[in-house]
C-alpha cells in the first residue's frame, strides 16, 4: 500500500525503522476501537477482532503510522498535553484516508464543500475522547486551537492523498526530494 | 538547474486541472484549486532551458521551492512546529526490546 510505504520510508529516514515483530502487535480490543499507538512502548496495536477488510486494515495502519511518525520527529507529550494529541489526531484523520467522501457516505455523513475538514475535526475529537479522560469541551477546544496549523502540516505526504494514486504521487515526490535539492 | 524536469511541472499542471483533483480540492478546502503557478513554473523552466546556452540563472520562482512548495518537502518547516518541538534525534527507546 503506497500510504504505508511512504510512511515507513519517512520513519526510516527519521531514524525510526519499523520492524514488524517489534513495532506492531495484533490484539483483541474492547468496543469498536480499530487500533492505537502506544508511545510508552513505541508500538502500533492493531485490533484483530475489529478489522475485517483489507481496506480498513490499510487505513488503520496508515493512521497509526502517522502517530508513530509524529512521535519519531517531535517531542509529543501524548499523555499530558491534549493539544499535542489533538494535532496528531488531526493529521492522522486528514492524511490516512479516514475522511474520504466514500467513507463519510458509508457513515451516513453527507457533505461536499469543505466537508473533509468537518470530518477531520469530528474524528479527531472522537479519537481524543476515546483515549483520554477529558470533557468534550476540552477536546473540542484543543482541536480548534491547533486545527489550522496541524491540518496544514502534510508531512511526509506533501499533499492530502485522496486515493492510492495520490499516495503514489506523494511517494514519488518523497523519494525524489533529495534529487530536487541537489538540482538546485 | 531547475529542481524538476519541465515535463514534471507540465504533468502537475495537467493533474491539477483535472476533474478528479478539482473535486477533491473542493471537498477538502471548499474552493477550486489555483493551478496557475504550475503553469508559470513550466514556462519558467522552458525559458531556462532555452537560455541555458547563455548560462542563464535558474529563474527566481523556480528557486523559491516551486513544485516543492508543498509543505513538508525540502525541509519546509511544518506548520505544526508552533504546536510541538521537533526532535534533533529519534526517541531513545524506539529500538529497546519490550519487557
Amino acid at each position: 500500500d503506497p500510504y504505508a510505504r511512504l510512511l515507513l520510508e519517512a520513519l526510516k529516514q527519521s531514524g525510526c525503522t519499523v520492524f514488524n515483530d517489534r513495532h506492531f502487535s495484533c490484539e483483541n480490543c474492547d468496543g469498536c476501537v480499530s487500533g492505537g499507538f502506544d508511545a510508552a512502548t513505541s508500538q502500533i496495536v492493531l485490533c484483530q477482532n475489529n478489522i475485517r477488510q483489507q481496506s480498513h486494515m490499510n487505513r488503520v495502519v496508515t493512521h497509526e503510522l502517522i502517530h508513530a511518525f509524529d512521535h519519531c520527529r517531535a517531542h509529543v507529550d501524548w499523555f499530558k498535553n491534549v493539544k499535542h494529541l489533538a494535532c496528531s489526531e488531526i493529521r492522522a484523520a486528514n492524511l490516512s484516508g479516514d475522511c474520504t467522501l466514500m467513507n463519510e457516505i458509508a457513515r451516513f455523513k453527507f457533505g461536499l464543500k469543505g466537508h473533509h475538514q468537518t470530518c477531520v475535526r469530528d474524528r479527531a475529537i472522537r479519537s481524543i475522547l476515546a483515549v483520554r479522560k477529558v470533557s468534550k469541551e476540552t477536546a473540542e477546544k484543543a482541536v480548534d486551537d491547533v486545527f489550522d496549523a496541524c491540518f496544514n502540516d502534510l508531512e511526509p505526504f506533501g499533499r492530502i492523498p485522496h486515493s492510492k494514486a495520490d499516495a503514489k504521487r506523494a511517494y514519488r515526490d518523497f523519494q525524489n526530494r533529495d534529487r530536487y535539492t541537489a538540482n538546485l | 538547474q531547475p529542481p524538476r524536469s519541465c515535463e514534471d511541472y507540465w504533468g502537475e499542471w495537467k493533474h491539477c486541472r483535472g476533474l478528479r483533483h478539482a473535486f477533491h480540492h473542493y471537498y477538502a478546502h471548499g474552493e477550486l484549486p489555483d493551478c496557475g503557478r504550475w503553469r508559470e513554473d513550466y514556462e519558467a523552466c522552458r525559458a531556462w532551458e532555452r537560455d541555458r546556452a547563455a548560462a542563464a540563472q535558474v529563474p527566481g520562482p523556480l528557486l523559491a521551492c516551486p513544485a516543492l512548495r508543498r509543505p513538508g518537502l525540502l525541509g519546509h518547516k511544518p506548520r505544526s512546529r508552533g504546536v510541538w518541538k521537533l526532535r534533533k534525534s529519534p526517541p531513545p527507546d524506539w529500538y529497546l526490546p519490550l519487557d
